[in-house]
């Protein structure tokens, strides 16, 4: 199977109100590719991707959650096991930003990984119409104590760097990573013993793990 | 996991959201978003059993909700059937939903999903039944070769 060279599987959720633009983010990210009027996601959608980092490959997958109110009640379980957040909000809509405290607060709420890695995305800065500037984004991700960065799915600004620091950040973050990939490759590969062993490489990671950096040094 | 088609509803949900479903039917009427929740949850179930009657309760559903939530319906009706394999209605209602939103990225992927199961399990019954002429064809040969010998 393609999981030959996967070191791990990271679980990575993506939050937040509708029309913020989780699943262009999502799209531009997987495809590269940007479509204009995109629908409202049904339910929950699920994308993965292999991404490299630190000269080995990871597996991203992908939560893509519905924003809209009557799903809400159904996305809580899809937090279990959640390794890394993106929590989105739109620049362009204030509203959207008041309520990242809500979908924080559902996050803790059903996480059961208390150090799941939150990344605090300000999209569609391509617009004009700004609402929310770059300072208050800043502020927020500071308080939470989550990384930041400003996106635009359009132009594909800051997209590529959101997952990596994203994900970097996971894999810097002792025992949030080590015992899901021995559970996932587990389940998948039962009977080949040399692959489970593969998940302890992550433990070397750990060591340039830096607590201080609570926002993105890509941010610019 | 590899796709939507293979997410597996854990039991403490399907639980939950049977006991509302059932505290609603004792009630005067069951309240729609209860009923998809519940259906949602079924869809998702491994067993088959489940699968159909959440089919069955999205069925209803689509009769009777509003044109948002008919999109919804759609969607896990298409999926439901996939994973029961009933791969040729699960197209129905995918390509029922494209009539409508015919751009709709997320339904486009699930169509292709559909059609690739569709291909890969049509191969893999021709190969069971192109096994089983070959073992026909075996046995017919060693009994032609032993009716020879005697």
């Amino acid at each position: 199977m393609d999981q030959d060279d996967v070191l791990t599987i990271l679980k990575i959720l993506m939050i937040g109100e509708s029309n913020v633009g989780k699943s262009s983010i999502l799209l531009r990210f997987t495809e590269d590719e940007f479509h204009d009027n995109i629908q409202n996601t049904v339910g929950m959608d699920y994308k993965s991707k292999k991404m490299s980092i630190d000269g080995g490959t990871v597996k991203l997958a992908i939560w893509d959650t519905a924003g809209q109110e009557r799903f809400r009640t159904l996305t809580p379980n899809y937090y279990r096991d959640g390794q890394g957040a993106i929590l989105v909000f739109d620049v362009t809509d204030r509203t959207s930003f008041t309520k990242l405290d809500m979908w924080l607060t559902e996050l803790h709420t059903y996480s059961n990984k208390p150090d799941i890695v939150k990344m605090v995305v300000g999209n569609k800065i391509d617009l004009p119409n700004r609402q929310v500037t770059t300072e208050e984004g800043l502020q927020f991700a500071r308080r939470h104590q989550t990384l930041y960065i400003e996106s635009s799915a359009k132009t594909a600004d800051g997209i590529m760097c959101c997952f990596e620091e994203l994900v970097q950040k996971i894999i810097q973050t002792p025992g949030l990573w080590d015992g899901y990939s021995y559970e996932a490759l587990n389940n998948m590969n039962s009977n080949n013993g040399p692959r489970q062993r593969l998940g302890k490489r992550g433990i070397q990671l750990t060591d340039d793990y830096e607590p201080d950096n609570t926002y993105s040094s890509c941010y610019c | 996991m590899e796709d939507v088609l293979d997410e597996i509803v854990s039991t403490e949900d399907l639980k939950k959201f049977e006991i509302m479903y059932n505290k609603q039917l004792q009630g005067e009427a069951v309240d729609t978003n209860i009923q998809f929740q519940y259906a949602w949850c079924l869809v998702r179930s491994k067993y088959p059993v489940d699968i159909r009657k959440g089919i069955m309760l999205l069925e209803d559903l689509f009769n009777k909700t509003g044109e948002t939530e008919k999109r919804d319906c759609l969607y896990y009706l298409a999926i439901g059937n996939a994973r029961i394999k009933k791969y040729p209605e699960a197209m129905k209602y995918v390509k029922a939903f494209l009539q409508l939103e015919p751009s709709n990225e997320q339904v486009q992927r699930l169509e292709l999903l559909i059609k690739k199961k569709m291909e890969r399990e049509g191969l893999k019954g021709m190969a069971i039944a192109g096994g089983v002429i070959v073992g026909i064809a075996s046995v017919l040969g060693l009994g032609i070769a032993m009716a020879k010998k005697g």
